[in-house]
């Protein structure tokens, strides 16, 4: 280490109190028991995270500080500490000289403060040729001594300090004041750099290290098991000094891959969708071995394409799209509360080399919050992170967001890269971290939009064996004495629910002392909440015997509440549920509907909620008429929005024909005019052309145009999507009169046009006879007004009040002469300009002129008169 | 006006083709100066409307003919603003309040307010009371019908009111008993046939009386319907032969067909036909009592007198509890069921007496 003295001594002298602190934090965080379950299922611990696995690449600095640290981490715990830096999520701690310093002097080169690049470059491959040498020795001390493996952990190779400053600093900075009004620096970065950063992360994230070093891990986890069974009760002792603070749901989190208490096939569908990010975001180097990487994966899961059926549907479908990003965009998880997606989420996300950040029901989630949260964190990249591990967000309670919110981010995962390749800096630039969403109800209607593009997994609560295991241990770890029968009845309670069955787990430990019984767990009135489950369940569980609880259908009645909805899916679903020839069954279950109705038609009239406990009555007793050993598919009742929706549809047609007559009644409309008025709207013409019609057909048409004038129809010119122009009856009206059969009675195309055009023609008529009509009035006061007039005259103003007409002021024409200018602006004399204007003037002076065409047309000629065109 | 419906309906009281008794009784009522509240009932296409406006004719006179529409806007204690058609002249305004669905007791109590409370300057020649037309007065809420009967008293002097109904017997005896109900029945089939000659004649066309029979058979006793099953038939073949297709609503047929699906077989399968078409109905708005009533007509059709009977109890108590309810569906396949489980159970003891 002598060879390069200057910065080691520099580092430690610098670093010496971030050190101490990372020492204290790694003695609090060794104390996790739960970790000891991890021996047997080292293969998928390989696969799914190499950084775990990998040899560190140490930096000089940590041998230094070794020897101390070891010291202090097994004192205290000595069977635990061999574990910990295998299963510490923090993920990559090795970091060459190049990646510490290395970044530094590219920024420096750039304001061009440091005098040669080319003596540094140099002094970088010694460093380069050092730290190979450092690696090869320390491989080889590795594979000699396991236990020393720990080492490696504790060195803080990427300091805040790094990046953080108070006083200014040389590199380029942004500045920041605090809330004491210091001011503190704050490293800017450019691309590149973070480009290289990324690449020395992925170098981290590969495979590089040989077989030895998990030979070696093996060895010593072996050794800690052997040694742990040997002294079960020393370590129990050790361990009772336990930290009080911390609540046991975050102590024994789980801290690795195989402490995941969800189901094997879904960690790995969402581990191996991270994985198909790598090419988007690890981009560069990892170009060689990401292939494998990736088969190997597909591979496994074609291995587990039984067990999860969601993977296998979708088989067909390729898993990265045209930019090398994941077919699915985003991952949405969800399941019950307390199963642990967020823990999920979080770990897979660190395992996969990201750093998670969370944003949740906490944070203000309008769109435009969710707009700069989503583009600070899948744009930006945090300076403080020690690793500068890219981002991967993790949307936590997504299903109680705003529904324009989920579609902004809707939005940003169908933009694709070709799309923005013109405008780089575009506003919506497509989403190049993954984003993963959890929430409870996958089918809130807010989330409607994004389960269309989102890769669904569904979370489910870890059966009642495993989280009794995950108990025994934490308890054991706690020192809490439990017998079995205990255990199984927390785990039976919590019905899949691992933080419910903790929390209640710390709660009789504090209350009793060390030894629960199974008379606690029982008594204990706190643990039990009322489980809600889903309508879809409860419908299930109504068309199922349940052999084991046969009266616990009711409960899960009640407990799902929804009762309208879960009364609609028994009647979409009655008729197939059991063999019925003579329809009994069908008679009865629909009794039962009818006092259904009735009962809730009544709660809802007098606002009475007395009834309301006998509505899950009567869903039981369907229950009881329906249930079959069979296994039905049960269907979700979409029937009864569908009819509500169409019928408003209808509904609206129906308006637009009140809208105009408002004196018809809504019945008469709907039964006796609108079902016969398409009969009498289309006329049987010979041809479109009216001039060419008989005097009769002409009549039905004038009819047909006067009842669509009357009933506010009109034809409307639609672009159809073969590019056509039709005629589309608005509201369309053979819709709400036929069933389906319709179309056999529109007139064809031709004919409606000719329609369209009387019916305009009659709504221009009756504006005229409406015109006249007026017309006439004041034709006639005004004859009126000139004999009182005369009258007036004579009588010399006379006029009583009454009489005295208001006159309308008459518009005069302005009569401004216009000036003409020729092409240079001159004023041109008038007499000349009307000398010009003469031969076009005879024309324009008449409100009709006729252009003749000449031409040839064979049409028949016949005298037209101009009131026969109006 | 070109539909033969209303470019040929009556405008005068005398004028009217049948009912001239009431008729002549009515004009006697206009003529002395004061008349009462009127519920004028009957089934629809009778010609309730047609009496009413002939009526306010006789009142005030051409002047009432002269309609214009309006939009009026409400709001109601919960802040909701909802809107509602009107059709008004200058001596009477006409409104449809179940048009607002649950909100029509707000439209009367404000409209009809204030309609009553203001009164005519100029009294001389005139009527001293505006009149205001309610439809549909049977579907009222309950609260609205309540909110009606103080203001019917209330304002008596200022404003008349003419209620409009299908049936009394869901409007509160307490209305009842205020207004003079008068009954306009549904004109006969020879009485329709009549008209129907008359209006033809009136259009220059010759109309076979077979034909004119067939159309008023079709139509219910329902003049309207005859009418325009008239015009159509007119439209699709002028010269008339006696034989021709008349035009059906096509919901008529609709509902013939689901109860021929009933008829054809029983089983559960069917009956999730069955399920479709209903729901197809009720999203054409057809009322669910009409297909009740419908399907009851059709399905009885092959029945013998015991089960005849036996259908139509469970048809009306199944009807009665849909009016209690509000997801008609259930009710409508309920029957349906009931309908396929007795009609099965009757074919195959009929079988089974065979062997």
């Amino acid at each position: 280490m002598g060879d390069y003295p200057d910065p080691d001594e520099e580092y430690e002298l610098m670093y010496s109190d971030e050190l101490d602190l990372l020492r204290d934090m790694d003695e609090n965080s060794d104390s996790n028991p739960v970790r000891k379950k991890l021996l047997p299922a080292k293969r998928s611990l390989d696969f799914s995270s190499p950084i775990a696995n990998k040899i560190p690449v140490v930096n000089e600095t940590c041998n230094t500080n070794a020897p101390s640290n070891e010291h202090v981490s097994i004192s205290l715990t000595p069977s635990l500490t061999a574990l910990d830096d295998v299963l510490s999520p923090n993920v990559s701690n090795k970091r060459t000289v190049e990646d510490l310093f290395g970044d530094i002097n590219d920024i420096d080169f750039d304001n061009i403060q440091l005098p040669s690049k080319r003596q540094k470059t140099e002094e970088e491959s010694d460093m380069e040729l050092i730290d190979k040498i450092i690696e090869s020795r320390k491989l080889r001390q590795i594979l000699a001594e396991p236990t020393s493996r720990g080492i490696a952990d504790s060195g803080p190779d990427y300091d805040i300090n790094e990046n953080l400053t108070t006083n200014v600093p040389t590199w380029p900075f942004m500045s920041f004041t605090t809330w004491n009004g210091d001011r503190v620096y704050v490293r800017l970065e450019c691309e590149d750099l973070w480009e290289k950063s990324l690449d020395a992360v992925t170098n981290q994230l590969s495979l590089k290290t040989t077989y030895a070093s998990v030979w070696a891990e093996a060895r010593k986890i072996l050794e800690t098991k052997k040694q742990q069974q040997e002294t079960p009760n020393d370590s129990e002792e050790i361990i009772t000094n336990k930290n009080v603070n911390e609540l046991w749901v975050e102590k024994y989190k789980p801290k690795s891959y195989v402490d995941l208490l969800s189901d094997e096939p879904v960690n790995r569908t969402v581990l191996h969708w991270l994985h198909l990010w790598d090419k988007v975001v690890f981009k560069k180097d990892v170009k060689t071995k990401e292939p494998h990487q990736r088969n190997a994966f597909s591979k496994r899961t074609g291995q587990f394409q039984l067990s999860n059926k969601w993977k296998g549907k979708k088989e067909d479908e390729p898993e990265l799209d045209d930019d090398g990003r994941p077919h699915h965009k985003v991952v949405l998880l969800c399941g019950p509360p307390g199963v642990g997606k967020t823990t999920l989420a979080h770990l897979l996300a660190k395992l996969a080399g990201y750093r998670p950040v969370e944003l949740n029901a906490s944070d203000e989630r309008s769109t435009e919050a969710f707009q700069t949260a989503l583009q600070s964190a899948t744009l930006m990249q945090s300076v403080l992170d020690r690793e500068r591990r890219p981002n991967c967000l993790v949307l936590d309670e997504i299903d109680g967001a705003p529904i324009q919110t989920v579609e902004l981010l809707v939005k940003w995962c169908t933009t694709s890269v070709k799309k923005e390749e013109g405008k780089k800096k575009n506003k919506t630039q497509p989403l190049k971290r993954p984003v993963i969403a959890i929430c409870n109800d996958l089918y809130a209607t807010s989330l409607r939009p994004l389960r269309a593009c989102a890769l669904v997994v569904a979370v489910r609560g870890a059966g009642a064996a495993r989280v009794c295991a995950r108990l025994r241990r934490v308890a054991r770890a706690e020192g809490v004495r439990v017998s079995a029968r205990a255990l199984a009845a927390l785990g039976a309670r919590a019905g899949g629910d691992v933080r419910a069955a903790l929390q209640l787990l710390a709660f009789l430990e504090g209350r009793f002392d060390g030894t629960i019984n199974i008379e606690d767990v029982e008594n204990a009135a706190i643990g039990t909440r009322d489980n809600t489950t889903s309508m879809m369940q409860a419908l299930q569980a109504i068309f199922t015997i349940n052999d084991n609880n046969p009266n616990s259908i009711l409960k899960t009645i009640q407990a799902a509440g929804e009762y309208d909805r879960i009364i609609e899916g028994i009647f979409e679903n009655y008729l197939a549920a059991r063999v019925d020839s003579r329809l009994l069954i069908a008679c009865e279950t629909t009794s039962w509907l009818r006092l259904y109705d009735a009962i809730n038609t009544w709660i809802q009239r007098n606002q009475n909620y007395s009834m309301y406990s006998f509505l899950p009555l009567c869903i039981a007793r369907c229950h009881g008429l329906l249930a079959s050993r069979q296994t039905t598919k049960v269907k979700f009742p979409l029937q009864a929005q569908e009819t509500s929706r169409r019928r408003a549809e209808l509904e609206s047609a129906v308006c637009g024909v009140r809208a105009a007559r408002a004196d018809v009644s809504r019945l008469a409309l709907r039964l006796d005019l609108l079902p016969l008025l398409p009969y009498v709207l289309s006329p049987a013409l010979r041809s479109a052309n009216v001039q060419l019609c008989s005097e009769s057909e002409r009549k039905s048409l004038r009819t047909c145009a006067g009842a669509m004038c009357d009933y506010g129809l009109r034809y409307t010119q639609q672009r159809t999507l073969e590019g056509l122009y039709a005629f589309v009856l608005e509201p369309d009206i053979y819709k709400v009169a036929f069933f389906g059969t319709e179309e056999r009675i529109r007139p064809p195309p031709a004919i409606r046009q000719a329609i369209a055009r009387e019916q305009q023609l009659e709504v221009i008529r009756r504006n005229e006879n409406m015109m006249n009509r007026m017309g006439n009035k004041t034709q006639s006061s005004e004859v009126k007004q000139k004999t009182d007039k005369r009258a007036a005259n004579r009588d010399a103003a006379q006029l009583p009040n009454h009489l005295q007409r208001l006159q309308p002021k008459v518009i005069e024409k302005k009569t401004t002469t216009q000036v003409h200018k020729d092409f240079f602006g001159r004023i041109v004399p008038i007499s000349q300009v009307h000398k010009q204007d003469a031969v076009s003037d005879v024309i324009s002076s008449s409100d009709v002129f006729y252009q003749y065409r000449e031409g040839f047309n064979n049409a028949v000629r016949r005298n037209v008169r101009l009131r026969d065109l109006l | 006006m070109s539909l033969w419906v209303d470019k040929h309906r009556p405008r005068d009281l005398m004028k009217l083709d049948y009912h001239k008794d009431q008729a002549l009784r009515l004009k006697n009522l206009v003529q002395q100066s004061d008349f009462p509240h009127l519920l004028v009932y009957g089934p629809s296409g009778a010609g309730k409307k047609t009496r009413i406006m002939c009526l306010l004719r006789e009142l005030y006179g051409s002047g009432a003919e002269r309609l214009r529409q309006e939009t009026m806007h409400f709001t109601t204690p919960s802040n909701k603003k909802i809107e509602i058609m009107t059709v008004s002249s200058n001596y009477h305004i006409e409104v449809n309040p179940t048009d607002v669905g649950i909100h029509d007791r707000v439209v009367i109590m404000d409209l009809v307010k204030n309609v009553a409370q203001t009164h005519q300057i100029d009294s001389s020649g005139q009527r001293e009371f505006k009149v205001v037309i309610l439809n549909e007065v049977d579907d009222l809420t309950k609260d609205a019908q309540h909110a009606l009967r103080r203001t019917m008293e209330k304002y008596v002097t200022t404003c008349r009111l003419i209620l409009i109904a299908n049936s009394i017997s869901r409007v509160i005896p307490a209305i009842r008993s205020r207004c003079l109900t008068i009954r306009v029945p549904a004109p006969t089939e020879t009485e329709i046939a009549s008209v129907l000659h008359a209006v033809c004649k009136k259009e220059g066309l010759s109309l076979p009386s077979e034909l004119a029979m067939r159309i008023a058979k079709c139509a219910d006793r329902n003049l309207r319907r005859a009418l325009l099953m008239c015009e159509s038939c007119k439209v699709q073949q002028y010269p008339f032969t006696p034989d021709q297709k008349v035009p059906e609503p096509d919901w008529q047929i609709y509902i013939r067909d689901t109860a021929s699906l009933a008829l054809s077989e029983q089983s559960p399968k069917k009956l999730g036909e069955v399920r479709q078409k209903l729901y197809e109905l009720i999203i054409h708005g057809i009322p669910p009592d009409i297909i009740f009533a419908g399907l009851l007509k059709e399905l009885v059709r092959n029945c013998d007198m015991a089960m005849k009977c036996q259908v139509a109890n469970h048809a009306a108590q199944f009807e009665h509890r849909m009016r209690l309810g509000n997801k008609p569906i259930f009710h409508l396949e309920a029957f349906v069921a009931k309908f396929m489980a007795i009609y099965k159970k009757f074919v195959e003891e009929s079988l089974g007496d065979a062997f």
